[in-house]
């Protein structure tokens, strides 16, 4: 069994030393590996790499847990809006990089999990939101700021098993892509643990792929 | 007649914004995710943090920018509970 903890939006300044050692160090009791969705710290990642963290900004990284491969691919993502209701790459200068900067980290994406195929398990891990079902709660005026419908696209052209991410405080755990990819919004404040855990077990999968 | 652009008291909207750049600015508290609703001149803050010294900063910053109101700091604290056995995806 592959073992997923999740967590998101820990926002941890100076003030929170030490806060959640007592559960992190307990990790390994409950999981293979760590995911952060992004706002781990309330004041940038200087120090992460240094502390053993591998940071994905367009990048992937894959883990051999009891010998199956899981393929990572990060992003921070960015907003834009959600299908009938986002920004368009078209008019002011402002508004283009906008949209733009979304285009560019979701085409990273998609090129990052199509890079995994092959792997047991594949995994988008985000910041801003892929899609709106995890936003519930969320005042709708900022769903635009909270995500985009084009890194759902990306997910659904290139493949996953899951896409986390967080940034919507206020929204709920679970949602799906228009394609059919499992979301889980795993922010602090959603979840309300320390992380939450999400298992695969990749012979059951493998097998139901070839009776298919 | 032309408005003269002079309210005779800040309207509460302006309030709101005022004391929410506040608390994502200030480094006491760096929190851009709080919810701030202003009634007649009370101020209510909601929305999570990971520490009670975060929450306290929240009332002591809201307090500074918005010194003739009375500001209720109803912040609650980040739950932090051990995982549980876990969601199968497979
Ligand atoms: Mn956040």
């Amino acid at each position: 069994m592959i073992r997923l903890a999740a967590v998101a939006d820990i926002h941890f300044g100076a003030d929170s030393s030490g806060m959640l050692r007592a559960q992190f160090e307990d990790l390994t009791h409950h999981a293979d590996m760590l995911l952060v969705a992004g706002d781990l710290t309330k004041c940038g990642h200087a120090h992460l790499e240094d502390a053993g963290v591998t940071v994905l900004e367009g990048e992937t990284t894959t883990v051999d847990v009891d010998g199956a491969r899981v393929g990572v691919a990060g992003t921070k993502g960015f907003g834009g809006g959600f299908a009938g209701a986002s920004g368009t790459d078209f008019g002011e200068p402002e508004m283009k990089a906008f949209v733009r900067h979304t285009m560019a980290l979701a085409e990273g994406l998609e090129h990052g999990l199509r890079s995994l195929e092959g792997c047991d398990v594949r995994v988008a891990l985000l910041h801003y939101s892929p899609v709106r079902d995890t936003l519930a709660g969320e005042r709708a005026e900022i769903f635009p700021f909270l995500g985009s419908y084009l890194l759902a696209e990306a997910i659904d052209h290139a493949g996953a098993d899951l896409a986390l991410h967080g940034h919507a405080h206020a929204g709920v755990e679970k949602g799906v892509t228009p394609g059919g990819v499992l979301v889980r919004n795993v922010a602090q404040p959603v979840i309300k643990h320390a992380y939450n855990v999400y298992t695969f077990e990749p012979s059951r999968s493998l097998a139901a792929d070839a009776h298919a | 007649m032309a408005a003269t652009g002079e309210a005779p008291s800040e309207s509460r909207h302006y309030i709101v914004q005022r004391v929410r750049e506040a608390l994502a600015h200030d480094g006491r508290t760096n929190e851009l995710d709080l919810t701030v609703s202003v009634n007649g001149d009370k101020v209510f803050i909601t929305g999570t943090v990971p520490t009670t010294e975060r929450r306290d900063a929240i009332g002591v910053v809201a307090r500074e920018v918005l010194p003739d109101h009375e500001v209720h700091n109803h912040v609650t604290l980040y739950e932090t509970a051990e995982p549980t056995d876990g969601e199968d995806l497979s």
